[in-house]
Parts: C-alpha cells; sequence; structure tokens
C-alpha cells in the first residue's frame, strides 16, 4: 500500500468512495443475482413437478397397461401444448426401465433403456438452473394410485432462463457501472469541495514565500465546524506571527536608534573634547596675527584636531553604512573600532586592552561589515557590563585558519536573559536588546560559533569565524 | 266388451296411440362409427350426422367407441341401430348382421390395405421389416390388422415372432402417425384412409412411404343386425345413404369422406377377407 500513500487526500478520499460503491454495487448484484436464480429454480421445479404430476395423472393407467401408443399420443398432444417448448424431451419407461415410448421416439427408441438417456439426470428437488448447460435432465418416479409404475424422463429447455440470468447480469454490470460512476463523480466533486478549506490552508502554508498569508474571508466555510475554526484558528496564528515580527522590527529599530543615540553622544562628546583647543587656537591666531611661529603652532594644533574630528566622522560613517559592507576586512577596522569604543572607554575611564594580529586578520579574507558589526556589538557590551573603572580586552587571533575573536571585561556576569539571546535560538523576550542576538545570528550566517565562559570574575565571549574557501584554498 | 268403451276412453286412448306413434316416428337413430381418419374432426362427424339426420326426417346420434370391438358389441346388443364396420367384423359376425349400404371409393366400393415405412426407410417388402416394430390399427381391422398378418402366415411367419414389438395404435390415422414419427418401423393401414389423409394432411403422410398394397378388397360396410334391416329406421337409413349424393348438404358430407356415395352391397364383395380368415383359421 505504500503506492496509495503519496495520492493526494483529495483523490484517495473520492477513489476509496467510489471502491466502497464498487463492493457495495458486487455484493448487491450476487444478491440480485442471487435471488433471481433461487426464483428461476422455484419456477423450473415448479414446472417440472407440474409436468410429472400431469403426467402421472394421465399416463398412470396407460403405463400400467402398457398401452404404448396411447402413452406416446398423451406425451405427443402434452408437449404439442407445452409452454414456450420448455419440454425439449419426455420419455416414459416401464417399472424395469424400458422405454414405452418418448417425444421423439427416433432418438429415445421403444423398449431401450431409460437409464442411458437419464445419466446425468437429477431428481426434482435438486433441479437447479446452474448455468452449466442450456438443457436440464430429471427423472421422476411414474406414481399412479400409490404406487410407483414406471419412470419419466424429461429434459427441459432453460436457454431463456439462462439468456435471462445473462441479461439481468448485463443489465446490473451496466446500471451498476453507470451509477457506480455517477455516484463517483458526486462523491469525488462533493468530497473535493469538502476538503477545499484543507487544501486552502496547505497552500497558504507551503506555497506563500517569505510569511504565511490568511486565508480570505470568503474561502472559510460556513458556520462552526472543524474546517472553518481550523481556518480561523490558523488565521489568528498567522495574526499573531505577523504582530511578532513587527515586534521584533520595531525592537530592532529601537536598538538601532539607541545604538546611534550611543554613537551620537560619543561622537558629541569626541568633537567636543578637541573644540576648545581648537577654539583656543583660532583665538590665538586672531591675537598673535603678526607672530609666525605662534600661527603655524596653532595651525598645527587646528590641522591635529581638524584630523582627529575627520577620523572620528568617517570611523562612525563606515560603521552606519546603510549597504553591508563586502570588503575584506583589514587591521584598520579594528582600529576603527576602537577609535569608536574609545568615547565610551574614557566615559568610564576603563582599561583597555587591546591585542590585533595584523596577519590574522589579513589571511581569513573575511567581510568586514559582519566582523566589525560582531565586535562593535560585544565590546560596546563589554564596557557596559564593565562599568567605572573596569577592563575591557579584545584579542585577535588565528586558530586553526580560524579567525578568533576574544572580547574580555570584569565587572558583573552577564544576566541569563543576554546569554540566552547570545547562545540560544529561543524566542526574544520584550524588554531585551537585539545586539547580542544580531552577533549570534552574523556569526551563524558566516558558519561561526559563539562561546561563553566567566572566570575569576572576567568575562570572555569567544567568537571563533571559519576562513572563507578562497583563504582555505590559497592556504592548501 | 268393445260397447263398454266409452267415448272419454275412446279419446284417451286414441291420445295415447297418437303420443306415442308421434314418439316412434321421430325416435333417434343411433349409429356407430369405427375409428377411421374422421373421427378425429369433428366438422366432418357432423357434416354426416346432419346430412343423414335430414335425409332419415330425424335426429341420429353417432356413438363413437376406442376399439371395433366395441363398437360390433354395441351394434350385437342393439345398443346402435347400425354401425359403419369394416368387413373383416362383419365377416365374424355374418350370422347376425347385414350389409346396409357401401361406401364408393375412387369408382368402386373396394380398397386396399398398405404397408407403410418411415419416408427414409430402405424396407421395400414385408419381409424386410422383420425385427422392426409395428404398428397395427385394430385386431378386428382388415387393412389394419389382418392383411398384414395373412400375408406373414403366407410367409409362413408369424405376428408375434416377425416383429420385435407390435402395437395397436386404434385408429388408421394413428398407424400413419407412429410411422412418420418413428414410433415404429413400419404399420399396416387402410389405403383409403392414407390416400384421404395424403389430400387433407399431406405433410404428414409425406413422412411415410406405402411399400406394398393389397388386393382390392370389400371396402367397410355400414351394417346392422340381419333382425332389423327391414325395419323403418334402418331402411330409412339405406335410402338416405344411397341419396346421400343427391343434395347439398350430402355431397357436402360425401366432399369431406372423399367418397362418390354409397351403393347397395353383395356379401359376396368380402370374399377376399374371408379368404385371408380363413388363412388366418389355425
Amino acid at each position: 500500500m505504500k503506492w496509495f500513500a503519496p495520492i493526494p487526500l483529495s483523490i484517495k478520499l473520492p477513489l476509496l468512495a467510489a471502491a466502497m460503491m464498487v463492493l457495495v454495487g458486487t455484493v448487491a448484484s450476487q444478491q440480485v443475482l442471487r435471488s433471481l436464480a433461487q426464483v428461476q429454480d422455484a419456477r423450473i421445479q415448479e414446472l417440472a413437478r407440474m409436468h410429472v404430476e400431469g403426467l402421472s395423472v394421465a399416463l398412470g393407467p396407460l403405463v400400467l397397461r402398457h398401452d404404448i401408443w396411447e402413452v406416446y399420443d398423451t406425451l405427443d398432444r402434452a408437449a404439442q401444448g407445452s409452454e414456450g417448448r420448455r419440454m425439449v424431451l419426455t420419455a416414459v419407461a416401464d417399472e424395469r426401465g424400458k422405454v414405452l415410448a418418448a417425444t421423439d421416439p427416433r432418438r429415445v427408441p421403444m423398449d431401450s433403456d431409460i437409464a442411458a438417456l437419464a445419466s446425468d439426470a437429477v431428481a426434482l428437488d435438486d433441479l437447479s438452473v446452474d448455468g452449466a448447460s442450456n438443457i436440464l435432465s430429471l427423472l421422476a418416479p411414474l406414481t399412479y394410485q400409490g404406487r410407483t409404475v414406471g419412470q419419466i424422463a424429461t429434459e427441459l429447455d432453460v436457454a431463456d432462463l439462462l439468456s435471462e440470468r445473462r441479461q439481468a447480469l448485463l443489465y446490473l454490470i451496466m446500471g451498476n457501472a453507470v451509477a457506480i460512476g455517477f455516484l463517483s463523480m458526486a462523491g469525488f466533486l462533493a468530497i473535493r469541495r469538502m476538503l477545499k478549506p484543507v487544501t486552502t490552508l496547505a497552500r497558504q502554508m507551503t506555497e506563500t514565500k517569505g510569511e504565511p498569508h490568511p486565508i480570505p474571508a470568503a474561502d472559510i466555510p460556513r458556520g462552526d465546524g472543524e474546517l472553518a475554526r481550523l481556518a480561523r484558528t490558523y488565521n489568528s496564528m498567522v495574526g499573531a506571527v505577523a504582530a511578532k515580527a513587527e515586534a521584533e522590527r520595531r525592537l530592532a529599530e529601537r536598538e538601532r536608534f539607541v545604538a546611534l543615540g550611543r554613537l551620537s553622544s560619543s561622537l558629541a562628546h569626541e568633537i567636543n573634547n578637541p573644540l576648545g583647543g581648537l577654539l583656543n587656537a583660532t583665538d590665538t591666531i586672531r591675537s598673535y596675527p603678526d607672530r609666525p611661529e605662534v600661527v603655524r603652532q596653532s595651525a598645527d594644533l587646528l590641522d591635529r584636531g581638524l584630523r582627529h574630528l575627520r577620523d572620528v566622522t568617517r570611523a562612525t560613517l563606515d560603521q552606519n553604512r546603510m549597504d553591508p559592507e563586502t570588503r575584506a576586512l583589514t587591521s584598520d577596522d579594528f582600529e576603527d573600532i576602537k577609535l569608536l569604543i574609545q568615547p565610551e572607554v574614557s566615559r568610564l575611564a576603563l582599561d583597555l586592552e587591546w591585542s590585533v594580529d595584523p596577519a590574522a586578520v589579513i589571511g581569513c579574507s573575511l567581510s568586514a561589515g559582519p566582523v566589525r558589526q560582531i565586535a562593535l556589538n560585544l565590546l560596546l557590551n563589554a564596557c557596559s557590563a564593565a562599568g567605572q573603572n573596569g577592563c575591557v580586552g579584545l584579542m585577535a587571533r588565528t586558530t586553526d585558519g580560524n579567525l578568533s575573536l576574544k572580547i574580555t571585561n570584569t565587572g558583573a556576569s552577564m544576566p541569563q536573559a543576554a546569554l540566552d539571546r547570545l547562545l540560544g535560538d529561543g524566542p526574544l523576550l520584550p524588554g531585551g536588546g537585539v545586539g547580542l542576538r544580531l552577533v549570534r545570528d552574523l556569526a551563524k550566517t558566516m558558519g561561526g560559533a559563539v562561546c561563553h565562559a566567566q572566570e575569576n570574575g572576567v568575562t570572555r565571549v569567544t567568537v571563533t569565524l571559519p576562513a572563507s574557501w578562497e583563504a582555505r584554498d590559497a592556504k592548501g | 266388451m268393445e260397447y263398454l268403451i266409452g267415448r272419454r276412453t275412446f279419446v284417451g286412448a286414441g291420445l295415447a296411440v297418437f303420443i306415442a306413434r308421434h314418439a316412434a316416428a321421430q325416435p333417434v337413430f343411433r349409429l356407430g362409427l369405427t375409428p377411421v381418419f374422421l373421427d378425429n374432426d369433428a366438422a366432418i362427424i357432423d357434416g354426416l350426422r346432419r346430412a343423414l339426420s335430414r335425409g332419415m326426417g330425424r335426429e341420429i346420434e353417432l356413438v363413437q367407441r376406442r376399439t371395433y370391438q366395441e363398437i360390433t358389441g354395441l351394434l350385437l346388443e342393439r345398443s346402435v341401430d347400425a354401425a359403419w364396420l369394416c368387413g373383416y367384423p362383419y365377416l365374424q359376425h355374418a350370422d347376425l348382421l347385414d350389409l346396409v349400404a357401401v361406401p364408393v371409393w375412387r369408382g368402386g366400393p373396394r380398397y386396399q390395405s398398405y404397408l407403410i415405412v418411415g419416408a427414409e426407410d430402405g424396407a421395400e417388402a414385408l419381409s424386410d421389416l422383420q425385427g422392426g416394430t409395428h404398428a397395427f390399427s385394430d385386431p378386428d381391422s382388415n387393412s389394419g390388422y389382418l392383411v398384414t398378418a395373412t400375408d406373414l402366415r403366407r410367409m409362413g411367419e408369424q405376428v408375434e415372432g416377425f416383429f420385435s414389438r407390435s402395437i395397436f395404435t386404434f385408429g388408421h390415422r394413428n398407424v400413419v402417425r407412429a410411422v412418420a414419427d418413428g414410433l415404429v418401423r413400419s404399420g399396416s393401414v387402410d389405403g383409403y384412409v392414407w390416400e384421404a389423409l395424403a389430400v387433407i394432411e399431406p405433410g404428414l403422410t409425406a413422412r411415410t412411404r406405402v411399400i406394398a398394397r393389397s388386393e382390392w378388397l370389400g371396402f367397410p360396410p355400414v351394417c346392422a343386425r340381419r333382425d332389423s334391416l327391414a325395419s323403418e329406421p334402418v331402411q330409412a337409413l339405406q335410402t338416405a345413404l344411397m341419396n346421400l349424393a343427391e343434395t347439398e348438404e350430402g355431397r357436402q358430407a360425401l366432399a369431406s369422406l372423399q367418397l362418390d356415395g354409397f351403393q347397395q352391397a353383395d356379401p359376396a364383395l368380402f370374399d377376399g377377407i374371408a379368404v385371408r380368415m380363413a388363412d388366418l383359421e389355425p
């Protein structure tokens, strides 16, 4: 039955219904044919009984007297008058089994043995239209005044009954075929119609790209049946999924604004710090326009300050570029990151341990964008966790050709909710940020892994990113 | 005494005589019929009855029985006034019976006995039929038994030994049927009946073939008891038979019987049968 399993339900059920109808039709036809056979048997037995009894009455005294002509004449006249020539042959024998006369004397001559004619004959009660032959043979005793005076052998033509039976069979087959065909088609359409909501549900769940779509109200069955409830439940589920996606999107947006805000404040702080020095330099130039060395020193000071501002703004722009960065990672990227977290480090008076192996960074040929995002998110998180006067560190190395980023920080250990976001794929609980989940998603996308350890008050998050295949080929 | 007869007595006696004479003038005449071919056709029998009834001026009841013996018995015991017998029973009881009339067939008062077989049978003579089955009409029939029995006797054979089995069908038409249907191989039949059947049932006789014809013998006569031959009813019957051809009804009846008419019969007409009877004597 394995072949049956892949057939869709909308075909399978009508097929089963049709099979059931064929079965029922066959059984019913069998019953009809059996009844017909019983009726025919009863009819032929009744006819044969009347024939034998009638002949017994008429022939009894004649057989007793061995009046051959009268026996023949009676048989002949009975045969002439018999209904539809049912009795094709009747022979009458005396008590010794010697034929006295038959309706066809040439076939059954006088004084022949009736046993030769009645070799396959049956008794009256065993007479049955069994379909094997068009002719039935009957052998019955000829009883007169309570005494058996001879025997009657009769051959009955049942071709018409067999033909009637064949015709009934043909009509049954044709009738059943038409009825089954009609009912199967009706059943097929009805079940297809009944299963339409299921088909729609399956299509909505499997064929829609991106996200599931609700079932249109017009396609939901009326009433409060199982299918209607299923469709409504499905629609509620689709709504819940959409709401959840929307919430996540808003959360990510908020996180982005938070990060932007944090960066903006860092940027303001970074720009504000040198501004005082720069304004002093311009005042100095205005005050001592005639002292070239003072002007030159002040111009140098202005130049350094402006260059610093340029570097800060460039790093910020690079970090927040809208399109994903596809260029390869370089050690400058880590310098940018260092520059970006510098305001946070300064604000919190953190001790920053920075160790980047330039050869390792270049050799792994990874995209700059995701790596920068991973490092920045983890470092900002580490700064926040380390608190005032804490210690934060970054170490970038290669291990077995893979880039290993190790971010450490002192201070409070990472809360369970944050660990769930960083290490698990479970749903995001409301209220938490999405930065750590973003780290996990980016690392997974790049085929990497994230590990977390807490030792001696130091939290260590290690992100292992496999080198791209080009790099592996180059090494190989 | 005669003077004692009063007028009332005289009138009563006269009335009684009138009633008796009237009843005697219209008695039902009972005519016995042997089972010849015509006994199968009610219309033929009815036509004959009506024609004779008109000719005789009285009702006629035709009495039929299965065998010649029964009809002969009825005649001898006066249960019938006359009977259409066969020459053989007539001669058997010639001392008590007399001839009223004899039919004329094909110009003469004679007929033949036919020996018939099935149309497909190859037999050419009586001797070829030895060991077969045979149908006779009646043990008292000249053409349907006596002729074949005497022929066999002349061959030095007996009916019982010559045929494997012989049956009596008690009717000449039945002999033809028995042979045509194959119930028996051969049969002895009245030639007049066979020829008449060849006209009205050609399909039946076509299935038989005549292989031997006897000499011409006296046609089955109409007989009455010798002691009643001169009686008025029998004389009326004789007259009616002789005059049958003169009325339309009579002609129709004769045509149905395929007879020319009736004539006075001479006992010598049956000498041929007498000879055969003598041959059969043990």
